[in-house]
């Protein structure tokens, strides 16, 4: 059985080989849909840079629009980077700052929403907007949630987890990092504390209360080894962190599910057909 | 058949449900394999209807002998031998993930998955029946479809009724780990190098390209020689046409040193 030292290494990726799998993977997605290019969020993040710049990659910076959709209590940092970015990939950026439109509705309708409802409404914000600008310009929507996260529920359903084609979603978040280096991107982008930045001052690691090159591996051993809780820790690895990380997968798992459809005839959808979208 | 065969490998994506895309992609190559002087052609599993069908299984299957897609095929083909992969309806309309070989006006040989892979990934069981016997190597060629060569005693099976060449035609889902080459592929070079080595043989093996669903077929086809030395591979993910000259005298000079199926003891393997 898989000892804890082994781990990381299981988690180390050959970096060309899978720059190109994923790259044809963009290449593939936009072919076959008949679509122009891709429209991404581009937050200053280390997960968006490097699906930008894996789709600059495939289809050429010219059929790839990056989107900066701060909010006013983004850090400014955050546009700066993603600014880094576009530039270094040669792709057109365009800003829209979305405070008017979330401080109308909370403003007029919900004063009283706390922070994790508006940074859900600026997610699902975000998400509009790429969907809207993917029509105008007949692309396709880049998703940017990485394995951990989609594992972990850490994201708004319908909201940063929505997308088109996601290149990351088999990433877990140290092979983000992994490729990232690999491709270059701005050092100040690959080392900085990943946050959703919804709020100042929010880090994922602050938030979810342990360390992603852990919850990496124990995700690791759970999801992909199909270890159970006790095993993982027989391991080595802490028995708080190891069953809030079981807890996060087991109520998150709605979150990876599109549509929950009540089955009434016997061909409902995706149930009885299963029809392939490709 | 000569001993000398120049064997073709279609290393092709195919698109999930469009039979009249993949005819135009099957007739195009069928011609530049005839340009190369290729005696044997050989695509990849379900070649013609693409291989992630699930509920589409059915509405892509055909009947060989009324097919047109197939006519069509069997004119291209001319003198050629071509493996072709489809999904095939029987009377009963039991469906099955079908290899056949077409050459000189007729289907020459056809062969029926005998495994279908239902676990993980691959929900074969649930839209296919099984294949029920082994069909008969003809001019020494035996075929074999993916999951099949997982099950050594079947290359072995072959290679007692007569193959020199075993013919394997694939969709096999790459996934990768810390090394430069595929896992996935690793696994089938292990397999399709053993059955070479052991049954002495050829081992030709097809596998497609492209994206389905979110899943990429590897590529990386390969000719093995009998004795387990690969000695032409197709890049990973890319279409390729792979020409290889191989002679099947080279079959029977290794087993005059190495004579493993000879020495086969189908009384306790149970095989033949």
């Amino acid at each position: 059985m898989i000892r804890k030292e082994e781990v990381a290494a299981r988690l180390q990726l050959d970096c060309e080989l899978a720059t190109r799998v994923l790259t044809s993977f963009i290449k593939d997605a936009v072919d076959t849909t008949g679509a122009d290019g891709v429209v991404v969020g581009l937050s200053g993040g280390v997960d968006s840079a490097l699906s930008t710049a894996l789709a600059a990659r495939a289809l050429g910076p010219e059929r790839v629009l990056a989107l900066l959709l701060p909010y006013r209590s983004s850090a400014p940092e955050s546009s700066e980077d993603a600014r880094a970015v576009a530039e270094q990939l040669g792709i057109e950026a365009r800003t829209i700052d979305i405070s008017p439109m979330i401080d109308a509705f909370f403003d007029t309708h919900e004063p009283e929403a706390d922070q994790v409802r508006r940074g859900n409404k600026m997610a699902r914000e975000r998400m509009g907007i790429l969907f809207d600008q993917a029509k105008k310009r007949r692309g396709l929507v880049l998703g940017t949630s990485n394995k951990t996260e989609i594992l972990l529920g850490y994201s708004t359903i319908f909201g940063d987890n929505a997308s088109s084609i996601n290149p990351l979603g088999d990433l877990y978040k140290q092979q983000v990092w992994q490729l990232a280096e690999h491709l270059e991107l701005p050092r100040s982008v690959v080392e900085k504390k990943p946050s959703a930045d919804l709020w100042p001052g929010q880090t994922d690691e602050g938030e979810l209360g342990f360390a992603y090159r852990t919850a990496d591996e124990v995700l690791y051993l759970m999801f992909d080894r199909g270890l159970s809780a006790r095993e993982i820790v027989a391991r080595g690895y802490d028995a708080e962190v190891v069953s809030k990380i079981e807890l996060l997968e087991s109520r998150n798992r709605f979150k990876r599910r599109l549509m929950l459809i009540a089955r009434l005839s016997s061909s409902a959808i995706n149930l009885d057909r299963e029809i392939p979208r490709d | 058949m000569s001993t000398k065969i120049t064997v073709g490998i279609a290393q092709i994506d195919s698109r999930l449900g469009d039979v009249a895309a993949n005819l135009e992609r099957h007739l195009e190559w069928i011609g530049r394999a005839h340009e190369r002087g290729a005696d044997l052609l050989v695509f990849p599993e379900l070649s013609l209807t693409g291989y992630r069908l699930l509920h589409l299984t059915g509405r892509v299957a055909a009947i060989p002998s009324e097919s047109g897609a197939i006519r069509a095929l069997i004119a291209a083909a001319g003198a050629m031998k071509v493996v072709v992969g489809l999904v095939e309806e029987d009377e009963k309309g039991v469906l099955y993930n079908t290899a056949l070989v077409l050459r000189d006006g007729a289907i020459e040989q056809r062969h029926r998955k005998l495994y279908l892979p239902t676990y993980g990934i691959f929900q074969e069981g649930r839209f296919f029946g099984a294949g029920s016997d082994l069909s008969p190597p003809i001019d020494g060629l035996g075929l074999l479809i993916c999951e099949d060569l997982w099950h050594p005693h079947l290359a072995r099976s072959l290679a007692l009724a007569g193959a020199k060449v075993l013919v394997v035609s694939s969709a096999g889902p790459g996934h990768l780990g810390p090394g430069a080459v595929p896992e996935s592929q690793e696994a089938w070079e292990a397999l399709t190098r053993a059955a070479a080595l052991v049954n002495t043989c050829w081992v030709v093996y097809c596998n497609r390209v492209g994206w389905e669903e979110g899943s990429f077929y590897t590529g990386g086809s390969h000719v093995v020689r009998p004795g387990g030395e690969i000695v032409s591979r197709s890049p990973f993910l890319d279409e390729d046409l792979l020409v290889t000259e191989i002679d099947t005298r080279e079959v029977d000079r290794l087993r005059w040193r190495l004579p493993l199926v000879r020495a086969t003891r189908t009384d306790i393997e149970g095989t033949a």
